[in-house]
């Protein structure tokens, strides 16, 4: 199991020796904010985050409670509160996948518009245009975007913070080191997105094009070696571009260095067209960590303050591999290919929820569920340690309205009402205005469900059709 | 005709019988005995002959693909038969790259296996011989499953484990000595013969191209285990082709213990004897004895450079007595370092591969060695090759429709010229400025374009679902990286797009961003060509397209071009494909970059004579002159369609009127002509055409300003000879010696540039190379530094315009009296043709020639001299030839 890494080493992981004094600095500057210093503070951030992970945990797993796959987020149960039975309305199109139309309806309780745009606005959105009117102080991110997935086609499967005309709210930052530039990187991006997305886009396209030179210095490479040597050179100047063009120029004074890449598959290699990729769980799980380390860290400096966390997008396909632990003790190993005998996307792990019988052991979904909420626990632990308490003294955690929902993972596509019935959700206190400290059978609609959060986070708008009645569910209010 | 001086008679080169393997197996295959096995398609054979070590692959096709035994104990060996008496792994040492590559371009094999199974129980199936990567992914497996023999072959259509296989008969699989062959042909028929006969057939649809060039190639189990065979392999067999009916039958009848026949045996160590003789030896004969023994030179009598004259000896009787270097007055005087005289030893290396040489017989397999041919040492080394400026801007002009010329040569760095010309592949380096002039390039060609409309062109879908983008990517990417799209390259620009996506962006930003991506992609940058087979390969339809396109156009291939590649006809119609790009008038524009290039001329943009010397130099008169030549050129090769010798002496010039003054060519021969298209842009006048016939001194590629100028502002002998040695005759000579003054001597009153060219050939340190190219200058000695006629020098010297031509290869040399005459003699010439065939060869490929391609030059010089010895005749003789069709022998992985 990876190290877990403090906001120092954090840096020093990433950027390693090469990190400079004058982010630290500026950082801890900024990060004191959260600490002592902002004791004296007299508002407490309004904060949302949508977390989500992909497959979701079938409704009747979610009945056994913390004794189930639900267990990792035991230790935050004062915190949370488990809401069973949200039922998301009806948000298929023709010809689109279930898993899509599940992950589209989390947080906006709308069908999807298209394959990039949600039908309307996710919820952290509209907690932020109804407190910060007129934008977020200078210096912030607007909405961050974050998550590791390999399923691709389809934007709501894996973005979960939308503008209220249902385009995402900012661009997706899939790598760890994506995060970081996004965060740290630049200081000036409050007022508009623009350059920052248009360098991200412009270095998707170097990190396409680094690859393809990659794939052909590789021992896959139909090139013979003087040609090898030849493309090496090629990609070490590319290198030597993209430290230049990108890098040298986001750098505070002094110079961190841009984080080393990822190990894992992103972009077009990510998703080999829905035929899954090849995952030692160890690999995953530590870019899960970093990421969630460094998404914590922006909340905690007071860099971020909406947007979404993503855990594997909907209807992710991995072939994952290794021993999973939890606890002190060996809850599974995977080897999904193996178990599933089977290969492409037949041998992945999305299979287990296929296969989902209420009656049988459901052995390695529920190991597969379980490993995800783990992580998700992980990330929400890291918003609850004692350096990131707000000026109230409670932490971030505790006066965040921090979402968390996935799709139905009951695997029955040819039922879509059943498929989107009994999504699970948790959702943290929201400093005070909501229950917490346990597991609520709501048995709603998600768009009531939402609402609710909505008006209680003072917000005037609300989702869904004016038409739309919504059923307040007084059962998670304080 | 002029008979070939490379090849032996009635013989076929080395490299031609290398690269067109399977052509004479074939014709040999149909004489061979009876009880001979078949020799065509094969690519992989185990006899299991020797008992200890790697199991070898005794096909002699390629890199042998050899198999390692990792668990000796469960394996027995000896008598022919390998044992297999529990789990064992058996796997090659690499990737079969060669073998899946012939498989995967054939769409068709052969899998053969003489075998007693251990029992009709073991299931799984057992794998008896299998390329897979472990139990659910592979290439092709055959198995036993009880008591029949399954097959699983992985097809597009078929799953990753190969699934539906094909199986024999129930009961066919005994253990009893049994002949097990399951052939795939192209079309998808499937057959399982037992024992000679076919038992079940079965269509396995789809193609092979999506076979994994990674998976081993492994006996009696899968690498990941738990699927071993157990019993007795004889022999295992696998082609790249369908064996017939009647060939199942052949080697069923030939035996566990069959073998490729006698007579193909012997020829194959005849090959690699010959093979040695021409890449090993030779090169070592010629550079460093025929310096002083060749055919001029004959020092002591002695001419190594033919058989022949080799085998007769010198004044002291043979020095080659084969199978006794001992007795070998050669070895003898190399080895004792007496030889070379006055030169460097030769290594120790060398001198084994002589004493080797001879002991084995002193095959000799060339008629004549040529220096030429050995200038450049043999390499493996396949450089891919990079799109060069010129052919950058054409690709994007014809792919796309935008015109990036002036931003493309002020951005890119220009490309550097290497061994004669700037398109030579191993000099194209990548600089940073590359990296960054791509992205700008690319960055500015797709915000000139209408992207929608460009993308319409290929695909309606807007979406972005996996298919819809799927669609737009293929179709689109065929066209700009000219070729098909692959699996990895369209994961990559689906991730773009969804990139885009998700950061809110149209259909539009996306296909520009892919565009964008395209544009600086190795696919595009590079012409990517399979290199990894063994030396084995072909070049794919779509990759002889581009080879195609880029030596006749200097471009990509047009629509045509890919839709041949992609229906699987090129190859097959290449002939009438090349005559229609001949007559496109981009092979006309691309004649001239040859031109241009090889001669130099941009170099004439950087002249700067002494200005007291040369007053009456300009700007505008070297770019007149560039004009001349190029015009010339066009004229002579396309106007008139002469052969390319006809450069050397066709009296006709075409100058502006600045030049013109400047040659001094009366108004009388001047003949009304309009401008010029292809050299319009190099001046500022029109050109008009010149009747050289009664001019004196003038007449022929030579005697024009670009070339004269090479000399310097002394109209230096030893550079302008050179230059005719290297670019026409294509002469060798070495560097000076030593501790030799190489300061050009200054002429005065009685002392010309002739008398000190004389003093140099006479002194006996210098002469024996000064001797054989500075009386080729010598026809040019009334033109001054700048190309100016005239009869007397600066000092009052009466100049003249005799001397000599040594011919390489040749005795003595022809005396002539005027420039005109030695202009005739080039151009009557063959080696003079032959060179310029040669140079045509070398910017075709993009490549130094070397030995192993000297023989299929003088093919395609033969071929083009046939067909008159023009433009299109060697444009044609060279894209056909197998260096074009072809793919030069490859390394394996």
């Amino acid at each position: 199991m990876t190290k877990r890494i403090n906001r120092r080493t954090t840096l020093k992981g990433m950027g390693g020796a090469t990190i400079g004094l004058p982010l630290l600095e500026e950082m801890r500057a900024t990060a004191s904010l959260t600490g002592a210093a902002l004791a004296a503070a007299s508002d407490v951030p309004v904060r949302a985050f949508n977390v989500f992970f992909g497959l979701g945990i079938p409704a009747p797993l979610q009945q056994e409670g913390f004794d189930g796959v639900l267990e990792p987020l035991k230790p935050l149960r004062d915190k949370l509160l488990i809401l069973r039975g949200v039922d998301h309305v009806r948000a298929d199109q023709n010809g689109i996948n279930a898993h899509f139309d599940g992950a589209s309806a989390a947080f906006t309780a709308e069908a999807p518009d298209g394959e990039a745009r949600a039908g309307g606005p996710s919820i952290d959105q509209v907690v932020r245009h109804a407190h910060y009117t007129n934008g977020l102080p200078d210096g912030m991110v607007p909405t961050l975007n974050a998550g590791t997935f390999f399923r691709r086609s389809r934007v709501s499967r894996y973005v979960h913070s939308y503008n209220q005309d249902g385009t995402v709210a900012a661009t997706m930052q899939e790598r760890p080191r994506d995060v970081f530039d996004r965060v740290f990187g630049s200081l000036s991006l409050s007022t508009g997105d623009s350059d920052a997305r248009e360098k991200r886009i412009k270095r998707s396209i170097l990190d396409s094009v680094v690859d393809q030179y990659r794939f052909y210095t590789g021992e896959r490479s139909p090139l013979g070696n003087a040609s090898r040597a030849r493309v090496a050179d090629h990609l070490d100047r590319i290198r030597e571009y993209e430290q230049r063009a990108f890098h040298m120029k986001d750098s505070p004074k002094g110079g961190a260095s841009l984080p080393p890449r990822s190990r894992l598959a992103h972009g077009g290699a990510a998703d080999p067209g829905g035929q899954g990729i090849d995952m030692p769980l160890e690999d995953l799980v530590q870019e899960w960590r970093l990421l969630a380390d460094l998404y914590a860290l922006a909340i905690q400096t007071d860099r971020v303050r909406f947007g979404s966390l993503t855990f594997l997008a909907a209807g992710e396909r991995l072939r994952i591999t290794g021993d999973y632990r939890y606890d002190g003790r060996l809850v599974y190993q995977f080897d999904d290919a193996r178990q599933l005998n089977a290969s492409g996307d037949a041998g992945c792990s999305h299979e287990w929820w296929h296969r989902f019988n209420e009656k049988k052991k459901n052995e390695q979904l529920r190991a597969h569920a379980h490993m995800k909420l783990r992580e998700v626990a992980y990330f929400l632990s890291r918003l609850a340690e004692d350096d990131c308490r707000d000026a109230n003294g409670k932490t971030i955690l505790e006066n965040s309205m921090i979402t968390v929902s996935t799709e139905s993972g009951d695997g029955r596509h040819n039922d879509v009402k059943r498929e989107l019935s009994g999504v699970f959700h948790a959702i943290t206190p929201a400093n005070g205005r909501f229950r917490t400290g346990g597991i609520e059978d709501v048995n709603a609609e998600g768009i009531d469900v939402y609402n609710t959060m909505l008006t209680a986070m003072g917000s005037r708008q609300l989702l869904g059709s004016k038409d739309h009645k919504t059923q307040m569910i007084d059962a998670i209010r304080v | 005709m002029p008979t070939s001086p490379h090849t032996l008679p009635g013989r076929i080169g080395l490299s031609l019988i290398l690269s067109t393997y399977s052509c004479l197996v074939a014709v040999h295959s149909e004489s061979v005995a009876a009880d001979d096995r078949v020799s065509e398609g094969l690519q992989v054979l185990y006899e299991f002959r020797g008992e200890k070590g790697d199991i070898v692959d005794s096909s002699g096709v390629g890199t042998p693909i050899n198999l390692s035994i990792r668990t000796a104990d469960a394996v027995e060996r000896g008598g022919g038969v390998l044992r297999l008496t529990g789990p064992a792994v058996i796997r090659s040492n690499k990737a079969p790259v060669r073998l899946t590559t012939a498989v995967r371009q054939s769409g068709a094999l052969t899998f053969e296996v003489w075998l007693t199974p251990a029992n009709n129980t073991q299931k799984g199936p057992a794998r008896i011989v299998t390329l897979s990567r472990d139990s659910v992914r592979r290439n092709v497996t055959v198995g036993q499953d009880g008591n029949r023999f399954d097959v699983r072959l992985r097809t597009e259509r078929t799953s990753e484990n190969g699934l539906p296989s094909l199986s024999s008969p129930k009961q066919s699989a005994r253990p009893t000595l049994t002949h097990v062959v399951y052939t795939r042909a192209a079309d998808g028929q499937a057959v399982i013969s037992i024992d000679g006969e076919p038992t079940e057939r079965k269509k396995v649809a789809g193609s092979l191209r999506n076979w994994d060039q990674e998976f081993p190639l492994a006996l009696a189990d899968e690498l990941s285990g738990e699927r071993p065979w157990l019993g007795e392999l004889h022999l295992v067999a696998i082609y790249s082709k369908a064996l017939s009916a009647e060939q199942v039958r052949q080697n069923f009848e030939a035996g566990p213990a069959g073998k490729l026949s006698a007579e193909l045996l012997a020829q194959r160590a005849r090959e690699a004897a010959a093979q040695h003789f021409e890449t090993a030896v030779a090169p070592i004969l010629a550079r460093n004895c025929l310096e002083c023994h060749d055919a001029a030179s004959r020092a002591g009598e002695l001419n190594l450079a033919t058989s022949a004259a080799a085998i007769k000896g010198g004044d002291g009787g043979p020095v080659i007595v084969p199978g006794r270097p001992e007795d070998s007055s050669l070895w003898l005087s190399v080895d004792s370092d007496a030889m070379p005289d006055d030169r460097p030893p030769l290594k120790d290396g060398e001198k084994a591969i002589l004493k080797e040489w001879i002991a084995a017989g002193a095959v000799w397999s060339l008629r004549e060695i040529d220096p030429a041919v050995y200038v450049h040492a043999p390499s493996d080394d396949h450089y891919v090759q990079r799109l060069t400026v010129d052919e950058y801007i054409q690709t994007v002009q014809q792919t796309l429709n935008v015109d990036i010329s002036s931003q493309a040569r002020r951005l890119l760095p220009p490309d550097l010229r290497a061994d004669g010309f700037s398109n030579t592949a191993y000099n194209l380096n990548v600089d940073l400025k590359h990296i960054d002039a791509w992205s700008k390039l690319a960055a500015e060609i797709v915000s000139r374009m209408e992207v929608d409309v460009f993308v319409k062109r290929f695909s309606n879908r807007r979406k972005f679902t996996d298919k819809d983008m799927e669609d737009v990517i293929l179709k689109t990417g065929r066209w700009v990286l000219r070729g098909p799209v692959t699996k990895q390259e369209l994961f990559a620009y689906r991730g773009i797009m969804t990139t885009v996506a998700g950061a809110g962006g149209t259909h539009t930003e996306a296909m520009e961003c892919v565009l964008e991506a395209m544009l600086q992609s190795p696919r595009f940058v590079y012409r990517i060509e399979q290199q990894r087979g063994g030396g084995t390969l072909r070049p794919s339809e779509f990759e002889l397209a581009s080879r195609l396109s880029y030596i006749i156009w200097g471009g990509p291939p047009d629509e045509k071009l890919l839709t041949a590649a992609a229906e699987g006809t090129l190859s097959r119609q290449l002939s009438a494909h090349v005559d229609r790009m001949l007559s496109d008038d981009r092979a006309r524009q691309h004649s001239q970059r040859f031109l241009n290039d090889w001669l130099h001329l941009d170099r004439l943009n950087n002249l700067q004579p002494n200005g007291e010397r040369y007053p009456d130099w300009s700007p505008e008169l070297a770019r007149d002159m560039q004009a001349e030549t190029l015009a010339y050129f066009d004229e002579v090769i396309w106007q008139r369609s002469l052969p390319l010798s006809a450069l050397m002496n066709t009296r006709m010039t075409l100058a502006t009127q600045r030049l013109a003054q400047f040659y001094r060519l009366p108004q009388s021969a001047a003949e009304p002509s309009a401008e010029t298209h292809a050299v319009a842009a190099h001046t500022d006048q029109r050109l008009q055409k010149y009747d050289l016939a009664g001019i004196p001194g003038r007449g022929g590629l030579l005697t024009q300003g670009s070339l004269l100028t090479v000399g310097g502002d002394d109209a230096s002998m030893v550079t302008r000879g050179l230059l005719v040695m290297h670019e026409l005759l294509r002469g060798v000579v070495n560097d000076p010696p030593p501790c030799v003054d190489t300061t050009p001597v200054p002429t005065r009153p009685g002392r010309t540039q002739r008398s000190i060219a004389m003093e140099r050939i006479s002194d006996a340190r210098c002469g024996g190379c000064h001797g054989r190219f500075e009386p080729l200058a010598f026809g040019l000695e009334k033109f001054d530094g700048i190309g100016r006629y005239r009869s007397e020098d600066e000092h009052g010297n009466r100049l003249r315009e005799d001397g000599e031509v040594l011919v390489p290869g040749t005795p003595a040399p022809v005396s002539y009296d005027t420039a005109g005459e030695l202009m005739d003699l080039l151009a009557e010439s063959d080696r003079v043709s032959q060179s310029l065939t040669w140079k045509v060869t070398q910017f075709a490929v993009g490549r130094p020639l070397a030995a192993a391609d000297a023989a299929i030059l003088d093919r395609i010089h033969r071929r083009a001299t046939a067909s008159g010895g023009t433009w299109t005749a060697t444009l044609r003789a060279i894209v056909t030839s197998e260096l074009v069709t072809g793919t030069r022998d490859s390394e394996s992985l």
